[in-house]
C-alpha cells in the first residue's frame, strides 16, 4: 500500500487556477496502480484519464504480429489516456502502467465537460497533446539514428522527469523493459553506462547521475523537453505543502 | 478530380454553388465542415500553389499560416543532430499543416517540406485561431486529425524499427500514390533516402529490387507503379494499418 500523494504533485493539476482546481477536486479519485495495468486501448472507451503523481505510463504501439514498441512515456508532468478529449477515439495505441505508483483519475464525463469549458485545462490538455506528438515523432527518429546507449539515456531521463518521487525504482523497471526488448544490446549499453559511472547498482537498485546522462543523451530528449518546459506556468507544489 | 491542382484548390465566390463544391473536394478536412462554417472561413482562405522542395516551416519557427493541401503533399520532418532530417509523417488532402496552432502553440516542432507540388488553401494563423473558436465542427475535425497524425507517427516509429527498407519503400510509394491519386510521380533518390532514413545506396538497392520484380519502373526520379496489387503485397502491414487509421479519422 502506497502513501497517497497530493493531487498537485502532478504538474498539470498544479498548473490549474485555484478555481479550476477546486472545481475538479471532488471528482479526482486517488488510485494506486500496478505495473502492467492497461488503462487505454485504441478504439475502446477508456472511462478515465489519469494524472500520475508517482506512477508512470508507457504509450505502446502494438504490431500485428504481437511485437510492440514504446512511443512515449507519461509521468507526473502530464496526463495519460488523453484520447478522451478526441471524441469517441482513444489515443492511438495502448497505454499501460509502466511503473507502479499513485495517480488521480477523472471520469470521462467530467473531463469532457471541463474540456468544453474551453478554459485553462483544455489549453493544457491540447498542449500536452503536442508534447506527446513530439515524443512519438522523436521515438521514430531516435531509433534510426542513435545508439542504443543514447536511446537508453533518453528513456532514463524521461523516467526521471516523469516521477521524481521514486526515480530509482522506476528506472529499474525501465531498464528491464526498454526499449522494445532488444535485451542483448540493452545489457551492453547498461554496462557502458555503469563503466562511465552514469548508472550504479546499489543494493539491487539503480542510482542515476543526471548530469552525466544529459551529457550522453541525444538531441531527441531536449527537443521534447523544451516543449514540456514551456507548458507549465507554475511549479508543482512539493509533497510537504497542503493541497 | 480536376486536372489543374491550382484550380482545384481555388476558393470560388460564395454565390457559385457548383464551383464552391468543387473547392470542397480539394481538402477533405474542409469539405467535411458544415456549409455555413466553411463559408465563414472562406474569406480567410487563400489559394496557393506549393512547389516541390518548398519549406513551409523550419523547426522552432513561428507558424504564420496553416495549410490545407489539395493535391499538394507536405512532409513533416524532424531534425536529427541539427542537420539530418527524417520524415515522421505526411500531410495530404486529408489534413492540415500547422496543427500546433490548433493545439495552442505558435511554433512548429517540425520542418514542413513540400514533396508533392500542387494547390493548397492557406489561412493566417491568428485568423485560424479565431475560426477555430467559433466552429465546433472544425474543432472536432482537427481532434480526429490529431489522432490520425499521432497514429501515423507511431506507425512510422514501429515501421522503422521492424521492417526492411524494401517493404518500407513499397509502403511509402503506395502512400504517395493514394495522396496524389496517380501511379506516376517524381521523387528523387536523395529525397527517398531522407524519407526512409537510409543511405542512398540502400534506396537504390530497394528500388532496383522492386523494379526487378516488375512492380515499379524507376528512372531518374520518375516513378511509375506498374503492378499495384503486387506492390501492395510487397509492402509491410503498416500500409493497411495506416489506411485504416486514416479512414477512421475522416
Amino acid at each position: 500500500m502506497l502513501t497517497p500523494d497530493l493531487p498537485r504533485r502532478n504538474h498539470l493539476l498544479a498548473a490549474l487556477s485555484e478555481d479550476d482546481y477546486i472545481r475538479l477536486l471532488p471528482h479526482l479519485e486517488g488510485i494506486e496502480l500496478t505495473k502492467g495495468q492497461v488503462v487505454a486501448e485504441s478504439g475502446v472507451s477508456q472511462g478515465y484519464v489519469y494524472f500520475p503523481t508517482s506512477s508512470l505510463f508507457a504509450l505502446l504501439w502494438p504490431m500485428e504480429d504481437g511485437a510492440q514498441i514504446q512511443t512515449g512515456l507519461v509521468g507526473n508532468e502530464g496526463v495519460a489516456g488523453i484520447g478522451l478529449c478526441f471524441g469517441t477515439l482513444g489515443i492511438p495505441g495502448r497505454t499501460v502502467v509502466q511503473s507502479r505508483g499513485y495517480a488521480y483519475r477523472l471520469a470521462a464525463a467530467v473531463l469532457k465537460a471541463e474540456f468544453d469549458r474551453r478554459g485553462l485545462l483544455q489549453h493544457l490538455l491540447l498542449r500536452f497533446t503536442q508534447v506527446l506528438l513530439i515524443q512519438m515523432a522523436q521515438s521514430a527518429v531516435c531509433r534510426e539514428h542513435h545508439s542504443i546507449e543514447q536511446q537508453l539515456c533518453r528513456w532514463l531521463l524521461l523516467t526521471l522527469d516523469g516521477s521524481p518521487s521514486d526515480p530509482l525504482a522506476q528506472a529499474n523497471d525501465s531498464i528491464a523493459d526498454m526499449p522494445d526488448g532488444r535485451r542483448a544490446g540493452m545489457t551492453e549499453a547498461a554496462n557502458q553506462l555503469k563503466a562511465g559511472e552514469v548508472l550504479q547498482y546499489r543494493d539491487g537498485k539503480i542510482a542515476l547521475d543526471r548530469p552525466k546522462l544529459e551529457l550522453r543523451v541525444c538531441d531527441c530528449y531536449s527537443i521534447g523537453k523544451v516543449e514540456l518546459d514551456g507548458l507549465f506556468p507554475r511549479k508543482p507544489v512539493s509533497a510537504h505543502q497542503p493541497a | 478530380m480536376p486536372s489543374d491542382p491550382h484550380i482545384a484548390a481555388h476558393p470560388i465566390p460564395e454565390q457559385s454553388g457548383a464551383a464552391e463544391r468543387r473547392a470542397f473536394i480539394a481538402n477533405n478536412l474542409l469539405s467535411a465542415l458544415p456549409r455555413k462554417d466553411y463559408r465563414r472561413m472562406l474569406t480567410g482562405l487563400e489559394p496557393v500553389n506549393l512547389s516541390f522542395g518548398e519549406v513551409l516551416y523550419q523547426p522552432g519557427e513561428a507558424i504564420s499560416h496553416v495549410y490545407f493541401p489539395g493535391i499538394a503533399l507536405v512532409s513533416l520532418m524532424t531534425l536529427v543532430d541539427g542537420r539530418l532530417t527524417l520524415e515522421v509523417g505526411v500531410v495530404g488532402c486529408e489534413g492540415m499543416v500547422g496543427l500546433p496552432v490548433a493545439l495552442g502553440i505558435g511554433v512548429s516542432p517540425f520542418r514542413a517540406l513540400v514533396q508533392g507540388a500542387g494547390g493548397a488553401l492557406r489561412m493566417k494563423s491568428n485568423y485560424f485561431v479565431k475560426e477555430l473558436r467559433q466552429s465546433i465542427a472544425l474543432q472536432r475535425a482537427l481532434q480526429r486529425y490529431t489522432h490520425a497524425l499521432m497514429a501515423q507517427f507511431a506507425q512510422t516509429a514501429a515501421c522503422n524499427r521492424f521492417h526492411v527498407v524494401e517493404e518500407r519503400l513499397a509502403r511509402w510509394l503506395l502512400m504517395t500514390r493514394d495522396r496524389v491519386q496517380s501511379t506516376h510521380f517524381r521523387l528523387t533518390q536523395e529525397f527517398l533516402s531522407h524519407m526512409l532514413g537510409v543511405r542512398r545506396v540502400g534506396v537504390t538497392k530497394a528500388a532496383g529490387h522492386l523494379q526487378q520484380r516488375r512492380l515499379i519502373e524507376y528512372s531518374r526520379g520518375n516513378i511509375r507503379i506498374v503492378d499495384q496489387a503486387g506492390l501492395e503485397a510487397a509492402c509491410c502491414s503498416c500500409y493497411q494499418a495506416s489506411r485504416q487509421w486514416r479512414s477512421q479519422s475522416s
